[in-house]
This record gives C-alpha cells, structure tokens and sequence, in this order.
C-alpha cells in the first residue's frame, strides 16, 4: 500500500469519527491494530480520571491506562461481538486495578494518597477543601470509593455498574448511597480537625472484592 | 416523608431519573432536613475535583506498545498453531471446517423452513409439537457444530466454538465434557479463558465443579488457574478446600497463584 503521509492519516481519522467503538474492537480483533488508536483517544481521559480519582496518584493512574490497552490486545480474541465496548472496558480497568491493589504494599497507596490534587492558579482555600475532599474519598473502602467514582464522575447509570460489579441494580443505589453517607461524614471531621493533621490521617481500607475477576 | 424513605429515593434523584413530582418531595424535605441537605452538598461539592489530563507522553507510550506489538506480529506471521496432539476425551470423528459450517448453514435453513411452515400452518396443537421436536433437532445440530469447532486447529475457530456454546441455556453434558477438556488441554489462554466463562454458566452442574477440581493443578497458565480459583470462590465450592491447600504450600507454583489459593481458601472457610 502507498504511504499516504499525514494527509491519509486525517482522511483516517475523517473517516473513523463515526465509527463505534464496537466495530473499532471487532477490527482489532481481526488484527487491525491501528484501531486501537482510536480507541485510546476516545477512552483514555475517561480512564485515567477514573483511575485518579481511584488512587490519587497520576503515575499509577498512567500505568493503568497503559495496563488496560495492553490488555485490550492481548485479550482481544475475547471480545465477543455484541459486548458493549464501554461495559468490556470498564471491566478490564477493574481487573486491572484489582491486580495492582493485590501486588502493592498498603503503604505505598497510602502515601501517594496524601499526594492529593491540586489545582493550579485556585484560590489556596478552595485547593486545601478540594485536597481534603479526595483524602475523604480515598478513606472510602474500595467497592464504596468505585461505585461513587462511577457514577459521579464515569457518567455510568446505575444499571451499568451494576453489571459491572456483578449485583443488583437495587445493591448498587444503597452501596452509592452508604457512600456519599460515609464521605459526608469523613469529609467534615478532616475539615474540622484542620489539613495538617488530617493529613497524617488519612488511610485507605484495602478491602479487595469478591470474585475479582479473571485477570484480564 | 422521612429521612429513610428519601435515602432510598436519593440515588435516583441524583442520577435525574426521579418524575418531578418526587424531585419536589425531595427538595421539600432537604429544605427543612439539615443532614439531607448536607449529604447532597457533599455530592455537589465533589464537581470540585478537577478533571485530569493525562500527559501528552501517554499516547507515545501507548504507541510504542503498539510498535512493539506489530513488530511482534510481522515476525510470527506465516508460523502455523502446532498441531494439537492431544486426542479429545470425547468419541467424535475429526471433522472439517467445511462441515462445521455446512451444519451452520443447515441450521439457519431449517430455521427458515420452520419459520414458514408456521406462516402456513397455524398455532395447533400438532404444529407445536413439531415445533418442539424442531426445536430438539436444533438443538443438537448446534451442540454438533460446537463440538466441531472446538476441534479446529484455529484458535479464531475454538473460539467461536465456546461462543456458540453459550447460546444454548440448557447444559449438555457432552459440551459440558467439551468445554472442561478445551479448558484443560487448549493451547491457547485465550480459549481456555472463554471456556471457562462458558463454564462458569454452569457453575451448579456437579460434573462442571469436579472439571474445575480437575483443571486446577496442570494447569500451565497462571493466569487461567488464578481465573479458575476465581470461579471456584464464586460457585462457593467448599469441597475445593483440600485441593487449594495443596496448592497453597506447592513451591513449583507460581507465587501469585498460590497466593490466590490462600485468599480463595480463607473466602470459602
């Protein structure tokens, strides 16, 4: 095939705009691996956001989104047609997030949790309530933490994540519910026990789910 | 209304799918309840986490496992699967590939043909009983063409197999038997992960949890036991408490298996 250079490569952007992400899956599964490509510019953000505000920390948030595609090729024949990509996505992230939980040290997360996130050029009293507002939710266990995460930030409905962690959709309400419950409360005692100390406080239960996944 | 009953009815509320006539209850109540009103503002008050941005070197990276990938790809190509030698447990004769899709098209002809005949024929009693004895026959012409495709030599095919596998609710135990063997014996990961999964349908059947049992320890892959001891823990299968404890103390396991062993057997006691 002739090189098509950088005119080809946005006539095949062009044409993948509409493509979805369904069809770029089965594509890479028949071995067109450029696909993938595309594939990473449409999630990548989603994931690394989801993995952030997971871990608190931007290299393992990296690493992870890296995992993911890795795993996307290599498990590729395993996407069956019909899967929804987004659905099949989700669940690779979080086998891929349980397989790092298993192989860190407790320690290690703990002390990328009070790297915390900020951001650059707020005002200093919204950064410090922002900070504290992510150590409150990395305090959440794990399957709290997840389905808050989703549906907060992930745009996923509750009928998504339900079948993702594998219960009801009634289970997945409650478990959203007892979270931003826990979160309140975790919230305002490290407002009020003031940053510096809440700070030394912070801790993250490492409660891994049950049926963690395949491995994928 | 109560603090329970709008606990129950948040959830909905935040994701916007309450009618607006039990969004105004809510909003009634938050008005006047101080730690409602606060939960909601804790769920507000999280749009103040930013939005991340991943760098820029992200996408080189994931372009050179691309790059690596292909390169990896170009220099198998044109190396054939190894023949399997393995003979399957099950009697049946070594079929094409031909055969297997000419019992596919078979299939969709006799659905085409029985899909008329019910045009023509009406609901009576007698056409239902041949529907059900259609049905029958269709059903062993797939479990005919999964046994076939299991056999395959391409994992593309296998694969396919396993897949056509899980159209059929009822559990055969002659597929059963034919998913616990690709389990076992397939050479690639992929497949025997895909037939776990088809298995994992089938999780009450005693003959599928004594294949899981069987599976377990020569297995070659660790990421297959660990996905096995996975399925193990799901199903509750206590009896495989004995099995995992050997695996649990077997040095010449992988590290990660047997600790997944350990976590398994402390689940299931």
């Amino acid at each position: 095939m002739l090189c098509k250079g950088h005119e080809g490569r946005l006539e095949n952007v062009r044409m993948t705009k509409w493509v979805p992400d369904e069809e770029l899956m089965l594509q890479v599964r028949a071995g067109t691996s450029e696909s993938l490509g595309v594939l990473f510019d449409r999630y990548q953000k989603r994931l690394f956001n989801f993995y952030s505000k997971m871990t608190g920390n931007r290299t393992v948030s990296e690493d992870l989104v890296q995992e993911v595609f890795l795993r996307l090729l290599k498990y590729r024949q395993t996407y069956t047609p019909g899967t929804p990509f987004r659905a099949w996505v989700y669940q690779i992230a979080r086998n891929a997030r349980f397989d790092q939980l298993r192989k860190q040290r407790p320690e290690a997360e703990l002390s990328a949790a009070r790297e915390g996130f900020t951001l650059p050029g707020d005002p200093a009293q919204r950064r410090q309530e922002s900070s504290l507002l992510h150590q409150a939710l990395l305090q959440l266990p794990e399957e709290k933490r997840e389905v808050l995460v989703m549906s907060r930030f992930q745009d996923l409905k509750y009928e998504e994540i339900a079948r993702l962690v594998g219960c009801e959709v009634g289970a997945v309400k409650v478990r959203v519910y007892r979270a931003l419950q826990e979160l309140k409360e975790s919230f305002r005692r490290l407002q009020a026990s003031g940053s510096a100390r809440a700070l030394n406080a912070a801790g993250e239960k490492q409660n891994l789910p049950r049926g963690a996944g395949h491995g994928l | 209304m109560d603090c329970d009953r709008i606990a129950e009815m948040m959830p909905d509320y935040l994701e916007g799918a309450l009618s607006h006539e039990d969004a105004s209850q809510i909003e009634e109540h938050i008005e006047q309840c101080a730690p409602c009103r606060d939960t909601l503002a804790v769920w507000n008050e999280l749009a103040m986490l930013p939005e991340e941005t991943p760098r820029p070197e992200s996408r080189q990276r994931f372009e050179a496992i691309l790059a690596a990938y292909r390169e990896g790809r170009s220099s198998t190509k044109g190396i054939r699967e190894p023949q399997r030698s393995l003979v399957p447990v099950w009697a049946f004769a070594n079929r094409s590939l031909g055969l297997a899709a000419g019992l596919a098209c078979a299939i969709v002809l006799m659905t085409g043909g029985f899909l008329a005949g019910r045009y023509t024929d009406g609901s009576d009693a007698g056409s239902r009983m041949e529907l059900a004895a259609m049905h029958g026959e269709l059903t062993n012409m797939r479990q005919l063409v999964v046994l076939s495709l299991l056999q395959q030599q391409s994992a593309t095919e296998r694969l396919q197999g396993v897949s056509w596998s899980t159209q059929e609710t009822y559990a055969d135990p002659q597929i059963l038997a034919a998913l616990l063997h690709t389990l076992r014996y397939d050479t690639s990961v992929d497949v025997r992960l895909a037939a776990l999964d088809a298995l994992s349908r089938h999780g009450n059947q005693p003959q599928v949890r004594a294949g899981l049992l069987d599976a377990l320890q020569p297995q070659q892959s660790p990421l297959v036991q660990v996905a096995v001891i996975d399925l193990i823990v799901d199903l509750r299968d206590t009896q495989a408490i004995a099995e995992l404890q050997n695996m649990q103390h077997d040095v010449k396991l992988n590290p990660a298996v047997r600790e997944r062993a350990q976590w398994a057997i402390r689940k299931l006691s």
